[in-house]
């Protein structure tokens, strides 16, 4: 069975291979793909949409409900990790840990003990992750904000130069993922809670989707941005500039807020009380 | 509102999707009404929509304003108007039916359930209406990630299934994909009617025979067809109740509309039937298909895996049918698809009713309910009728116009295939149906003496799984007397003119 199934491959990756030898060669003027509608993009996308980055034109704009589906792709795996993951009710562990921050002393509390209360003093520690570095620790506080700035500028800087939602989204999930590896899961968890996420994540989605339904309500077809104009007060071009900008931060809400929800499934197995 | 049909039906229920997953963190009542609404809306418009196309015979919606090969375009004709209806027709009276699964199933994540739910449905609605190669892909990837997990969640065998099937079917959408890349690379375009429209000049081209062939092979694989089965039968057989209904009379009847919009719409029937001689090995792989489908079926003791089996059989003659290539057969798959997502509900609801109230999910588990549940078993006898072929059935219809599209195309193996799957059919279900009728109930095979043989108390299934059960039974009866209606009103116009 292995062998047959090696067989096959071997056999699709080789006719697969054969058959690319009538592609154009890359970068041929006159291959098809170059020559049918790339022209109409390169030479209309300012005059349509003002933005002069024709793939965030043709992402967001031209082929922009594709990029919302995608947007809810990966919603959609934010559900299935939390549907298929999630426990709620989790039995008390063993042992828990605790850490005397006054002392930088490690205690070991177990089964049936009194547990101290969380506080300044008292911080609950993960049983896997016993030790803290300080230096780890520090320096990741100190770069996040600038990690969470940068996203910001690739969020904006989409019309401009690479960049746009997705990538933004997943630099600022990063930061709080940062956060959770540098120190634990709880404290990720104390600084954004997994509901904020979940509603964060659904209203990302939501600003792509329903300024598209906004422009079907207003009369023309589905996430037509230029019936924004009315409403921010510009021409129809600049509006469908603007247009974008709305939804790339909508999608940048919601990677952002996807990837932080699946690495809190994922980190702990579903539990969300001690991470990785 | 009336232009906006095509969109309503898949952003309608994509915000109350998102609606009902924020409504599970706030207020758990609501997910059910929007869950019920969204999808509610989507089948009226949808049937708005038949509507509007049997009168203008094509509609078409242009996202974002932009015309058809710059942007991405909903088309809707006679073909997908009509599977859009059964698709949302199928996903609303599932969910009513599921209420009571759901909440018993997966109480605290309703609202995740319902958004997957819903989104799935959205998925397949969205790959029916679509008049774009590349969109298509992108709403397989939402109905296939919001698939495995609705089949994954379940404390058996569950999770392995759902993950051997998410593999097998990751493969089948990679090579859709790569497909549509070498038309891309070929054509320069994603518009599926400007790909046909330059079909005549590139039907010579490797790569677009390429294209066509890995096209096919990805769909076979999501749609379950022989020898491509494999996944399907355990990922079937261990989902929980109320997915089911769901995924498995559509998953497979909606990858057999892509298949033949794809090769009538996308590549014309002139490349697809003439200029590729493929269709003769395919009609042969159907029949195959349906023999050992059946003869797998006959095979099986537990019966959600039975039904699976037969949905491998009956995926065989819808491909089969089509690829005779001629009117009649394409006329049969078409309405069979309707008529399969309907019978293979009714299947599966039945199943559903029947897990509740008996300890197992063998046909000798089975015994004495037709005393125990005589409602439930009239309508399960009409589901059973329907995939042998008695009229007035729907089932028989189709089967109809399969077998005169073979007797046309002069392929007997096929009719014969047909029959012999109809007759293994009416052997399947008369068993159960004398388990269930003659042999007494017993409660946990006779552990329990007490009840052996006195009078066994009548414990109908709840009306709120009754009501839609009876509608999708009853609904079979009349989708058969009105295939007549539907061949000539829609399916006609459904097909190129060229074939006869």
């Amino acid at each position: 069975m292995k062998k047959l199934g090696l067989l096959t491959v071997v056999v699709c990756g080789v006719l697969l291979l054969l058959k690319t030898a009538e592609f154009a060669d890359w970068g041929d003027p006159n291959s098809p793909a170059s020559r049918h509608l790339s022209p109409y993009f390169l030479e209309n996308s300012i005059k349509d949409s003002a933005v002069p980055n024709v793939v965030t034109a043709v992402l967001a704009d031209y082929r922009g409900f594709d990029t919302m589906f995608e947007t809810t792709v990966i919603l959609a795996a934010g559900l299935a990790c939390f549907f298929i993951l999630r426990v709620r009710k989790t039995e008390k562990p063993k042992s828990t840990y605790y850490r005397h921050v006054p002392t930088a002393t490690t205690l070991r509390i177990i089964e049936g003990a009194v547990l101290p209360e969380q506080s300044k003093v008292f911080k609950r520690i993960d049983s896997v992750w016993v030790p803290f570095d300080l230096i780890l620790a520090t320096t990741c506080k100190a770069i996040i904000p600038f990690i969470q700035i940068f996203a910001l500028y690739v969020i904006a800087h989409g019309h401009h130069s690479p960049g746009g939602g997705f990538q933004g989204g997943v630099v600022l999930g990063a930061s709080i993922i940062l956060m959770a590896i540098s120190r634990n899961l709880g404290a990720a968890i104390a600084h954004l809670k997994e509901k904020t996420t979940v509603l964060m994540a659904m209203i990302g989605v939501f600003i792509y989707a329903g300024t598209g339904a906004f422009a079907a309500l207003a009369g023309k077809n589905f996430l037509d941005y230029s019936t924004l104009a009315t409403v921010l007060g510009v021409d129809e071009i600049m509006a469908r500039s603007h247009g974008i900008l709305i939804v790339e931060t909508g999608v940048a809400i919601a990677v952002m807020a996807v990837m932080v929800w699946i690495y809190y499934n994922l980190s702990s197995a579903g539990k969300q009380d001690e991470g990785l | 509102m009336s232009q906006h049909y095509p969109a309503l039906i898949i952003v309608v229920p994509l915000l109350a999707a998102l609606a009902a997953a924020a409504a599970g963190w706030i207020n758990k009542r609501y997910c059910f009404p929007i869950a019920v609404a969204s999808l509610a809306a989507s089948f009226v418009s949808s049937v708005f929509l038949l509507g509007r196309v049997i009168r203008v015979k094509e509609v078409i919606y242009e996202m974002a304003g932009w015309t058809a090969p710059i942007g991405i375009v909903y088309r809707v004709d006679a073909l997908n108007g009509l599977v859009i209806v059964v698709v949302t027709a199928v996903a609303l009276v599932n969910l009513i039916y599921s209420k009571s699964a759901i909440e018993e199933d997966f109480p605290d994540k309703m609202g995740t359930y319902y958004a997957l739910y819903i989104l799935f449905a959205t998925g397949l609605a969205g790959m029916v209406v679509t008049g774009d190669a590349f969109n298509l892909y992108v709403l397989m990837e939402i109905a296939s990630l919001t698939g495995y997990s609705l089949m994954g969640l379940r404390r058996d065998r569950a999770t392995v299934s759902a993950l051997n099937y998410l593999i097998v079917g990751t493969i089948g959408a990679t090579f859709y994909l790569l497909g549509v890349g070498y038309i891309y690379i070929a054509t320069g375009t994603l518009n599926m009617a400007e790909i046909a429209s330059f079909m005549s000049q590139m039907s010579d081209s490797g790569s677009i025979r390429m294209a066509f062939v890995i096209c096919l092979a990805g769909l076979f694989i999501k749609m379950a067809f022989f020898p491509l089965h494999g996944w399907l039968p355990n990922a079937y057989t261990y989902t929980p109740t109320a997915s089911i209904g769901l995924i498995a009379p559509l998953t497979t009847k909606v990858t057999v509309y892509i298949m033949i919009r794809m090769a009538l719409s996308v590549f014309t029937p002139e490349f697809s039937f003439k200029t590729i001689e493929l269709s003769g090995a395919i009609v042969w792989l159907a029949i195959i298909g349906i023999v050992a489908g059946s003869c797998m079926a006959l095979a099986q003791k537990n019966f959600k895996k039975m039904f699976t089996y037969i949905i491998v059989a009956e995926v065989g003659y819808m491909v089969g049918g089509f690829w005779l290539g001629n009117r009649a057969g394409i006329s049969g798959s078409v309405l069979h698809i309707a008529n399969d997502a309907l019978m293979t509900l009714a299947l599966f609801m039945a199943a559903g009713i029947f897990a509740r109230k008996i300890k197992g999910e063998e046909i000798s588990d089975m015994q004495g309910l037709f005393r125990k549940m005589p409602w439930t078993m009239a309508a399960f006898v009409l589901g059973g009728l329907s995939i042998i072929g008695v009229p007035p059935t729907c089932g028989f219809f189709s089967k109809w116009y399969l077998i005169s599209g073979g007797i046309e195309a002069g392929n007997y193996y096929f009719v014969g295939a047909l029959l012999f799957s109809s007759l293994i059919n009416a052997v399947l279900f008369f068993r159960i149906f004398e388990v269930a009728y003659f042999e007494p109930f017993s409660e946990s095979h006779g552990h329990d003496h007490s009840h052996g043989h006195e009078a066994v108390a009548v414990e109908e299934a709840p009306l709120g799984m009754l009501i839609p059960f009876y509608v999708v039974a009853i609904s079979l009866v009349i989708l058969g007397i009105f295939s007549g209606d539907l061949i000539t009103k829609i399916i006609y116009f459904a097909i190129p003119a060229g074939i006869v």
